[in-house]
């Protein structure tokens, strides 16, 4: 029996522990420390977590027993625009996203709490890729280019501050990336020739704390414009680098005015998040004219290459390209096509593709592959560690394009025409860029993300709108639901209340599949 | 009370109103208007816009809204609401007549422009906004082709489009096979679109050598006696094809760019299947739908039918998989000569 005097310090050290441990307070509310070791039950960034892997550790559901999923419930946005965000998911509540609106969703009940919807009339409306949270607080980009700051309990606005300015030609679509006390936005825009930029934003009062400009000002000489942030980057906590990809140049498919690599458009480029600063640049697509953005997401694996550990950073590129870098210093550990390319020379000695001047745009037309929409593009891939398959969902395809001096140097500046695709999803040896399997989803190309499990499950869509469940050793379908419309976005999951949840957005419903609550297989 | 009776006395005497029991204060239009123009702002503007140019795709424009419904629905509209729209049946007579007042009027100032440095018509100006948000993407801010959507400044579905349904048709529909999707669209956001589309068709024809698009004179650098050869021998083109049977004339059907696309994939070919059922009976037709789980075909009746793909085998006959399979074997010069040879079968 300890004493009065033994026990207070007992006690004191006791509610210190409590105070000092990063806890979750009530509810929508997200700590720096969530977002760098993401619970089961959360979701907290549009990657899952800062890696961009889109991999989970969780194993509820497995190859044996999905052939059990089924519908959990169904959120109806009961509007036209397909879902193209990554849900968030913190403390039992879902936030996803169309242009110009939010959805508070339980995520136990699938009933909506608020819905933010204030339209925009300025600005493309293409798409919407989510919000970020910072403590209670969401970060959500529209069309014409403002940045907004809401509270996450009820969807009001707290304060709203300009990325961009609509009326030269931006827009922005994209999920902010949170790093500690930085809200990092990009923009997009390239019927103009404009500077690509990234900008850090105070989550508290919105202040602009830097910029990193991808190309410098139109007119200058000896420069292009271009360079696009339209997604989200990822981000090592140790090196203290955040890795983002950047789009194309402009004019477009005209690269006369414009000579040399185009630095940094088509490039993965590694900054400080605290200031922007500039550690390294990688040419993804050097002196780019087909529109092929490198803005897919730049994966960060840590494992052996060639029986050395390595910190490296992956990017399935849309220019056809499979790309591995040291991410300490931007350079080249492998670069291989991962489908039918024709429009390079060859791979120089930096890793760099080397554009075939003759496969540039041209009056009578040249015939290109992949087509302008890519090898891949939005939609995300993902990184298993236990087979070291990076699994992406590939455009095998073929296009024509053309430019003439009537074209002009401005914009887009030329014509392209696809000529046909397919959807292909790829398992990729990241170490050889050899296929292991492959998995037909369609004439056309199909629009879905991946996810993978520790479970072994690589989740995906096909281009009817079939969700599919595939074992990630050889690509073999287990499981599918026909949702009646393609998966415009990537697969999300997460573990609430013991049980683990998938979820799709497809057309303008957002999904929950699970195991049935009775007979569910235990953990 | 007074006022009411004199807006009843006021409809009495317009010409310009059908029959209808909306008040309508004729006598003092001008306050009229400005009360309506205040209504507006406060009751309609967040959803259909400071100049009536629409939110899309929910929320539509109002520009030229008294031809397409008459004030008597109008009212009926404002009072009950429709759909996501909320009624307001609190609003008064007189707020409501000149509302319908103020709608009839055109706007006073062009909408939201796009990069046109000319002042558009209202119709116009409302087509700019639906065309930036949903279709400027593809088809380039100024309609003259863009990410993957063509110049329909220069397509021939637009330049024949006397009426504008035919280009409302393909924006209905959609174009599947080109990843155009459908949109729902109502008749006067149609019209505004095609009035929009018109203005861009205008602009581009006064435009010197700005243009976007490839002309059929771009695509003359072959040799037609080199296609010919080629069509003959490595492009394999005449295990297929003959140039006095499927071909012939082929040049007098299509030109240009449209020519080349499917000399190159000919995406409206249609593939056969034969589906061998458990019992052993085959079953044949043309394949109308196809995923990773079913089949489905119409048979020689028309008739549909389908299976799951567990259920039975089959064999898909694609003729355009050899088309597919020449990509790579292509070097644009094969692509040009085959071109020239393919223009002279007429």
């Amino acid at each position: 029996m300890i004493s009065l005097r033994q026990s207070v310090p007992l006690i004191a050290s006791a509610l210190l522990l409590v105070l000092a441990t990063p806890h979750r307070s009530a509810a929508q509310n997200l700590e720096p420390d969530q977002i760098l070791h993401p619970a089961p039950d959360s979701w907290p960034l549009y990657h899952g977590d800062y890696s961009g892997r889109r991999h989970s550790a969780l194993k509820q559901i497995t190859p044996q027993n999905v052939a059990d999923l089924s519908l959990a419930w169904a959120f109806q946005t009961g509007q036209n625009a397909s879902i193209k965000s990554s849900p968030l998911l913190v403390d039992g509540i879902l936030y996803f996203t169309v242009p110009d609106n939010i959805w508070a969703v339980d995520a136990r009940s699938g009933h909506m709490l608020w819905h933010y919807n204030h339209p925009t009339t300025q600005g493309d409306h293409i798409g919407q890729r989510g919000v970020a949270m910072y403590k209670g607080w969401l970060y959500f980009v529209t069309p014409d280019c403002h940045l907004i700051s809401l509270n996450a309990k009820d969807g009001t606005v707290r304060w709203t501050k300009d990325i961009a300015d609509v009326n030269v030609g931006y827009w922005t679509t994209m999920a902010p990336l949170v790093v500690r006390d930085h809200v990092i936005v990009g923009v997009s825009g390239d019927f103009d020739n404009l500077s690509g930029y990234l900008r850090s934003f105070d989550p508290e009062s919105g202040k602009v704390q830097w910029q990193w400009n991808s190309t410098p000002p139109a007119g200058t000489p000896n420069a292009t414009t271009g360079g696009m942030t339209w997604m989200t980057g990822t981000y090592d906590p140790d090196l203290n680098l955040i890795y983002w990809g950047t789009g194309n140049p402009t004019p477009v498919l005209e690269g006369h005015t414009r000579p040399g690599n185009n630095e940094w458009t088509c490039s993965i480029v590694a900054l400080n998040p605290d200031t922007g600063k500039f550690a390294w640049g990688f040419s993804v697509s050097p002196h780019d004219t087909h529109d092929w953005d490198a803005v897919e997401t730049p994966v960060l694996v840590d494992g052996d290459f060639h029986g050395q550990p390595r910190k490296m950073v992956m990017q399935t590129s849309r220019n056809g390209y499979f790309f591995v870098l040291d991410r300490t210093n931007g350079k080249s550990l492998l670069t291989v096509p991962y489908g039918p390319t024709n429009w390079a020379l060859g791979v120089d000695k930096d890793g760099h593709p080397i554009p075939n001047p003759d496969k540039e745009p041209a009056q009578d037309g040249r015939i290109v592959a992949p087509d302008e929409g890519g090898m891949t593009n939005y939609r995300a891939p993902s990184f298993d560690p236990a087979t070291g398959l990076f699994i992406v969902d590939a455009h095998p395809s073929w296009s024509l394009y053309f430019a003439k001096p009537a074209d002009g140097t401005y914009g887009w500046a030329g014509a392209d025409y696809g000529l046909w695709g397919k959807g292909l999803i790829e398992a990729i040896d990241y170490q050889t860029g050899k296929i292991r399997w492959t998995h037909e989803v369609g004439p056309y190309g199909s629009g879905a993300g991946v996810l993978t499990t520790d479970s072994g499950l690589t989740i995906t869509g096909d281009s009817t709108g079939n969700v599919l469940a595939l074992d990630t050793t050889d690509g073999k379908t287990l499981w599918h639901a026909g949702t009646g419309a393609g998966m415009q976005s990537s697969p999300i999951t997460y573990k609430l209340d013991g049980r683990q949840y998938i979820m799709t957005g497809n057309g303008g419903v957002l999904f929950a599949w699970a195991l049935p609550l009775h007979g569910a297989a235990k953990q | 009370m007074l006022g009411v009776l004199a807006a009843a006395f006021a409809l009495l005497q317009s010409p310009v109103r059908a029959a209808s029991d909306t008040p309508t204060q004729q006598a003092s239009a001008e306050s009229s208007e400005k009360l309506g123009a205040e209504s507006y702002a406060s009751h309609c503007a967040i959803c259909h816009g400071n100049q009536r140019e629409g939110i899309l795709p929910g929320f539509p424009p109002l520009v030229g809204i008294q031809h397409q419904l008459t004030d008597a629905k109008i009212v009926a509209l404002l009072r009950e609401g429709k759909g996501r729209m909320p009624g307001f049946p609190k609003l008064a007579d007189p707020e409501v007549a000149s509302l319908v007042s103020y709608l009839a009027t055109a706007p006073a100032a062009p909408t939201l422009g796009v990069n046109t440095n000319s002042k558009l018509p209202p119709e116009a100006a409302a087509g700019s906004a639906i065309f930036l948000q949903n279709c400027a993407f593809c088809h380039g801010r100024d309609a003259m082709g863009g990410e993957t959507g063509p110049d329909l400044t220069q397509s021939k579905i637009v330049l024949g489009d006397k009426d504008g349904s035919a280009i409302s048709g393909v924006v209905r529909e959609g174009r599947i096979g080109k990843k155009m999707p459908a949109f729902q669209f109502s008749n006067s956001e149609l019209a505004s679109l095609v009035a929009f589309i018109r203005v861009r068709v205008a602009a581009a024809a006064s435009m010197k050598g700005g243009r976007r698009g490839v002309e059929a004179a771009d695509l003359q650098t072959g040799n037609a006696a080199a296609g010919k050869q080629y069509f003959n021998g490595s492009g394999g083109c005449a295990k297929c094809h003959s140039v006095t049977g499927d071909l012939a004339g082929i040049a007098n059907r299509y030109e240009g760019l449209r020519l080349e696309e499917r000399m190159l994939y000919p995406r409206d070919a249609l593939s056969k299947v034969a589906v061998t059922l458990p019992s052993g009976k085959i079953i044949q037709g043309v394949l109308a739908y196809q995923d990773e789980f079913t089949i489905g075909l119409r048979d020689s009746n028309g008739s549909y039918r389908s299976w799951s793909t567990g259920n039975v085998r089959f064999t898909v006959d694609s003729p355009t998989q050899a088309h597919v399979d020449q990509f790579p074997r292509y070097t644009d010069k094969d692509i040009h000569d085959l071109m020239a040879y393919l223009q002279t079968l007429r």
